[in-house]
């Protein structure tokens, strides 16, 4: 038995899974904000309940939690002290001294989580190179401490220029640390994130230290009261990068965890469109606030570095603090459930990113919201069923959100209200659509070759919608859907990735050597790795034109030393850039930034038992829903999705109604029931399949 | 390379409605980005990858400004659509074919210096010309003499590209690679810059044409219209909340290194109903240092703190501009002919929009803000050879604290009114022969006030020695500030009350000397400067007890800068 808890702003969600007999039991509580252990034990206790044995026979217990991220944006981590180069102790403040909206007279930023009186210059230098000019001045280590010991400091950063290069002045101030303020978390630049540009080392680091103590304090309270409760086996932790780590581990740089919960939430999508044999997808969850994409290729997300938390403006990039970890490359937008819906100043349909958010909520929750949002278009279209969301606990008036969609939208721009709600539905459809193709042009991706795998409430009412827009063939919409990043962490394969720079000409490079550092980090993969179980490698090379710092990465098949292997590369490696960036006649030589590898092994399938019905499921009932091509509403056959049988199919239109969210099947779709639980919709002939061809016909004449 | 396929008959598509119009708008920002993006992961210089002084933009076919990328610096935003028209007059669309690219630095046509290199191409739909992609980067080195505002006219500044086809239906033409190559102290590096910025057309390209194919568009024509009018009516409905009315004022430059004339600029602000007009005239005529601003800079730093103040939501295109009018004599400061020398322009460009705001003080106080601690420039200029023989050339600068407002204190160290990143300390220790000894802020030199200017800071580097040391025994450099001391007669000013930001000054070893100049730097040479804090907004004496006590204690002004300025005594 395997148990996944995931710690969401709103549900504390579990997926327990007996892997003898594929069951699988779900149980969701509300988030407890002040001590979040709370919600996980009382989930933990009516599982137990439930299954008798379970603490005993549970091997692994696999968490996520957007704990760390609240600790930083409530500003609720430890009094943290920061220690720099001499003379430097300001560049926390300073940041990149750019505005990152040049039209904002009055920018704000986050408050840095080190305040002025806590960051202290000591005397050290060292260079680029890394040699070492002037020594560590150890005495004003000692009175750096004794001024955070008078200040109670509870944490301490340290962050030294170009440490990344030579460490030694870090870890002598960790030793005196530990002499001078024993049992206080301390947090080095170079273990951190040991890469240059030093505003983004010391945010990283200082945003470990801060979130340190208390990340701490509730792993070990969490493992001790499962521990507590006769669980024997260890828990774990899953990262921003899709890995998964010890309590020990994530103890220890608790800035990794961060992201853990959107990372789940991939790898659920890439679960179940594995059963299917679909490695390539475009995970798609869209909740009540945001929407997020996320391209998984060959089973494999993209990562980046570029991460910010506590943005004082969500959907505007560098209005946060840096935090330089490896995180999935998600597209997220302002789309959601509750984006409202406006007429701008400019006479222009507007939807989001602002959200109502769970309070007061879209104006159909008759909780005082007055704005119209994409739930309450949604409800007025007939998508959703005004008595059964939530399952029927929470009634839906639609009177109150026709009226809102009247008054806010309708009557300015001279729409009759179910022209207006149709309007927003689309537009927010068509907004996500937009920043979807940008997101998969940019990583030279085609949409037709992409399944749309949806989750979240809101999810399967727009994947249809959104799968016509971008032209993919195929939504899967898995079961669970409620807690579905929760059965992600189940999912995850145990993965670690090694790189190491070597920053040399391909000409100049000796394969043999390269082929000794894949090896190498082979070995270093394997102590990390459990035995004893398939494991699949992944060698890449990071490779740019000697002089640019981004580096694309390009697969090496083989060993580095087969014949022909150099020219190869070079020629994936023109290719990739042609494919990204056009032709440029650019006969610059080509430099291999680092050599990477990815081991990942499979942890055991969840098996899920197929849903239990042995006939056709027939209607439950019939409503009118609004059909978009034939600009009016038809009369619609509604199902109950847990009364569907394996194998059933059902064509469009069609409604399929679940707890937490409803799938919306139109005209041409065809939706069957997979034996895993899945419902697959081939989505009607795709609209704009050629775009590829038709573009490059347009330019060329 | 481009073979040619028969025009497919078009259907046509249905009139934009308000839902369509919103979705292209952003769609067309989202494509620069993607350029904007695909230039800085392809650049080869950090002036690009970390610096962002460039810009990227989608122009119609008419040449009228529809998009720029977010990550800019505004003196660009007014000044691309004057470029754009330029080459559109000198190569006429009848004469472009796909393929064509287009490249200048000409002062007077494009941005006003010749750092600045502009690439455009046409984007061709269906046969048809229908936009163009624009690209344009502040450029490490163009020759000439280095960074300096000593230069006499503008063949002193190095090598000027005419409106040139780099391309000709996608055939380079090397001649133009070789003569920047020739002309150039750090050849490879500038052209990698140069092709990122045909990588950014490109990808712009694409992702217009994807988006017109997509949208079944056949022109831009009627989206253009629709967005170019609802961004001039919004803008032109926020002038017409302004009392009409005539606002003077004037401000004398401090003393140019190498310059004997002291230059005043002279404006008057018109705002009449939805209009407004900014007169130049009677300001001083050019001269011989490298400041004068050409008509397109002037035009660009006058109209962005306008926008910037009524209308900072709606996206920034060519209907923003036309609200605006700039007037001034030709043969001026302002306003200067070839061949006046234009490499430090922004010693006055940078100045205009504190100039309007001086003017609007009293009609807009709840907008106006204090000043800009190293306002108009900071700048670091180093270039040399490292002792394998590699060629460098750093360029870095350092912000002043940015100038107090009606809602809040200036932050620490920010861009004003030019928007570009700071290159890292641990990048150009990298790239060139010296090191970092300093650089922190400096308390009590933010302007005092209700709210308070930022604090500016002090920066000292060093030429390193021995091994890592330069391999011609000396580093070619400049160092610009602002000229604007405490004790001047053009302070770094505070607004509504507020007091003036402090702290400035440049010295070499000790000895204070003069900025803006080529100097030679020796192993072991420290440089040290200061860059003011922002001007305060509003009477000091009105600041909030406890927030004077919050400075002091976290070291943002001193016990006794509390009592001096904001006769708040600290036990």
């Amino acid at each position: 038995m395997r148990l996944g808890i995931d710690i969401g702003g709103t549900f504390t969600d579990f997926v327990l899974i007996d892997d003898a007999s594929g069951e699988v039991h779900v149980e969701k509580c509300l988030t407890t904000p002040a001590q979040p252990d709370q919600a996980v034990f009382s989930g933990i206790d009516r599982l137990a309940a439930r299954t008798p044995d379970m603490m005993v026979r549970m091997k692994d217990v696999i968490h996520a939690t957007t704990l760390v991220t609240n600790v930083i944006i409530e500003r609720k981590g430890s009094k943290t002290g920061l220690i720099t180069t001499r003379g430097f102790r300001d560049i926390l403040e300073l940041r990149r001294e750019d505005r990152y909206f040049v039209f904002d007279m009055f920018i704000r930023f986050p408050a840095p989580l080190v305040p002025r009186s806590l960051r202290l210059g000591v005397t050290e230098r060292v260079l680029a190179d890394g040699a070492v000019l002037t020594p560590l001045a150890v005495d004003e280590v000692r009175e750096a401490a004794g001024h955070f010991r008078k200040q109670q400091v509870g944490a301490v950063a340290v962050s030294f220029l170009h440490s990344y290069a030579n460490p030694a002045h870090e870890k002598r101030v960790a030793e005196i640390l530990a002499e001078e303020m024993p049992g206080v978390p301390v947090s080095l630049s170079h273990e951190v994130h040991p890469e240059p540009k030093e505003y983004e080392r010391t945010s990283t680091t200082v945003v470990d230290a801060y979130v340190k103590r208390t990340t701490a304090t509730y792993l070990e309270e969490l493992a001790k009261g499962i521990g507590a409760r006769g669980f024997k086996g260890r828990p774990f932790m899953m990262l921003s990068n899709g890995g998964t780590a010890t309590i020990e581990a994530a103890k220890r740089f608790p800035v990794q965890i961060l992201e853990s919960g959107p990372a789940a939430g991939v790898e659920a999508a890439s679960f179940f469109a594995r059963l299917m044999g679909i490695h390539t997808l475009l995970s798609f969850d869209m909740g009540g606030t945001t929407a997020k994409l996320c391209i998984v290729e060959d089973g494999r997300a993209g990562r980046t570095r570029e991460f910010e938390v506590d943005r004082v403006h969500r959907f505007r990039q560098g209005s946060g603090i840096p935090v330089s970890i490896p995180v999935y490359d998600l597209l997220e937008l302002g789309a959601g459930g509750g984006s409202i819906a406006r007429i701008s100043d400019l006479g222009l349909l507007q939807v989001g990113p602002d959200s109502s958010g769970a309070n007061p909520g879209p104006a159909c929750y008759a909780q005082g919201g007055r704005e119209p949002t994409v739930t309450d278009a949604d409800l007025v279209l007939g998508y959703l069923n005004p008595n059964f969301f939530l399952g029927g606990e929470m009634p839906l008036d639609e009177t109150r959100a026709r009226r809102a969609i009247a008054t806010r939208v309708a009557e300015p721009a001279g729409l009759e209200p179910v022209q207006a709600a149709a309007g927003i539905h689309e537009l927010v459809n068509e907004t996500m659509a937009a920043a979807a193709r940008v997101y998969i042009a940019e990583k030279a991706k085609a949409s037709k070759d992409l399944t749309l795998v949806a989750c979240g409430g809101a999810g399967p009412l727009h994947a249809i919608g959104l799968a016509r827009k971008l032209g993919c063939p195929r939504v899967i919409v898995p079961p669970y859907s409620g807690v579905l990043s929760s059965l992600g962490l189940l999912a995850a394969p145990i993965a670690f990735e090694r790189s190491r720079a070597v920053r040399r000409l391909l000409r100049d490079l000796d394969p043999a050597a390269l082929e000794k550092i894949f090896v190498e980090l082979d070995a270093e993969i394997a102590q990390l790795m459990p035995p004893g179980r398939d494991t699949q490698h992944r060698r890449s090379l990071q490779m740019r034109y000697a002089g640019q710092d981004y580096a694309l990465d390009i697969d090496v098949e083989g060993a580095c030393t087969e014949p022909g292997a150099k020219q190869s590369w070079q020629k994936g490696y023109a290719a990739a850039y042609e494919r990204f960036y056009g032709r440029v006649d650019d006969n610059n030589p080509v430099e291999v930034a680092a050599v990477r590898l990815n081991v990942m092994q499979a942890p055991p399938a969840p098996k899920l038992r197929p849903p239990g019905a042995t006939a056709d499921a027939k209607p439950k009932a019939q409503r009118r829903a609004w059909q978009p091509e034939r600009g009016d509403f038809d009369i619609v056959p509604v199902y109950d999705r847990y009364a569907l049988r394996a194998g059933q199919a059902i064509d469009g239109p069609a409604i399929i109604e679940e707890r937490e969210s409803t799938t919306v099947l139109y005209r041409g779709d065809r939706l069957g029931v997979h034996a895993n639980g899945c419902l697959v919709i081939e989505v009607a002939a795709a609209k704009f399949q050629d775009l590829e061809r038709d573009i490059e016909n347009a330019h060329q004449g | 390379m481009h073979t040619r396929v028969k025009a497919q008959p078009v259907p046509a598509g249905p009139r934009l409605d308000p839902i369509t119009i919103q979705l292209l708008w952003s769609r067309l920002i989202s494509v620069v980005d993607e350029a904007a993006s695909g230039l800085m992961r392809t650049a080869y210089t950090p002036s690009v990858k970390e610096y962002h002084d460039f810009c990227c933009a989608i122009f119609d076919r008419e040449a009228r400004l529809l998009s720029h990328c977010t990550v800019t610096t505004p003196g660009l935003l007014g000044v691309i659509p004057d470029i754009m028209a330029n080459f559109a007059r000198v190569h006429p669309p009848q004469t472009l074919k796909p393929g064509d690219v287009l490249i200048t630095n000409d002062p007077w046509l494009a941005s006003g210096h010749l750092i600045d290199v502009t690439v455009a191409a046409p984007i061709f739909h269906r046969g048809a010309l229908v936009a163009y992609a624009l690209c344009i980067v502040h450029h490490l080195d163009m020759g000439g003499r280095m960074a300096t505002l000593e230069s006499k006219d503008v063949y002193e500044e190095g090598l000027k590209i005419p409106m040139l086809k780099l391309y000709r239906e996608g055939e380079l033409n090397e001649t133009v690679y070789e003569f920047i190559r020739a002309n150039t102290r750090v050849p490879e590096k500038i052209l990698g810059d140069l092709r990122a910025q045909l990588i950014a057309n490109h990808v712009c390209t694409r992702g217009l044409l994807r988006l017109m194919q997509e949208y079944r568009l056949t022109d831009l024509r009627e989206l253009a219209d629709e967005i170019i009018n609802r961004t001039e009516a919004s803008l032109r409905r926020k002038i017409a909340q302004l009392p009409s009315g005539t606002y003077p004022y004037a401000v004398r430059l401090p003393p140019i290194p190498g310059c004997k004339e002291r230059v005043d600029i002279k404006l008057a602000v018109l705002i009449e109903e939805d209009r407004i007009t900014l007169d130049y005239r009677g300001s001083s005529g050019e001269v011989g240092a490298a400041i004068n601003c050409c008509l397109n800079a002037t035009k660009s730093y006058s109209a962005y703190p306008i926008k910037a103040v009524l209308d900072p939501e709606v996206p920034n295109n060519h209907g923003a501009l036309l609200p605006i009018a700039v007037v001034a004599d030709e043969g001026t400061v302002v306003h200067c002919r070839p061949p006046a020398a234009t490499w430090g322009r922004t010693m006055i460009s940078h100045l205009y929009p504190e100039i309007i705001f001086g003017a609007l003080e009293k009609v807009i106080p709840e907008f106006v803000l204090g000043a800009q601690g190293c306002c108009p420039a900071n700048e670091v200029y180093l270039h040399g050879h490292h002792k394998d023989g590699r060629p460098f050339m750093a360029i870095a600068n350092h912000m002043g604290g940015f100038g107090g407002s009606a809602r809040q204190d200036g932050p620490a160290g920010l861009c004003f009114p030019f928007n570009t990143r700071d290159i890292p300390i641990e990048v150009t220790e990298s790239e060139a022969t010296m090191r970092y000894v300093q650089k922190e802020l400096v308390p009590d030199s933010g302007g005092p006030g209700r709210n308070r200017g930022g604090l500016g800071q002090v920066v000292e580097f060093e030429i390193l020695s021995g091994e890592r040391g330069p391999a011609e025994g000396y580093v070619a450099s400049s160092v610009r500030l602002s000229g604007r001391a405490e004790d001047s007669d053009f302070p770094v000013l505070g607004r509504l009350g507020g007091g003036n930001g402090r702290g400035y000054g440049l010295a070499v070893n000790g000895k204070e000397v003069e900025h803006g100049i080529y100097r030679r730097l020796y192993p072991g040479d420290r440089v040290r400067f200061q860059v003011s804090g922002g001007g305060g907004y509003g009477d000091p004496k009105a600041r909030e007890r406890e927030r004077v006590e919050r400075d002091v204690a976290e070291g943002y002004v001193s016990a006794e800068g509390a009592r001096r300025d904001y006769a708040v005594a600290i036990t």
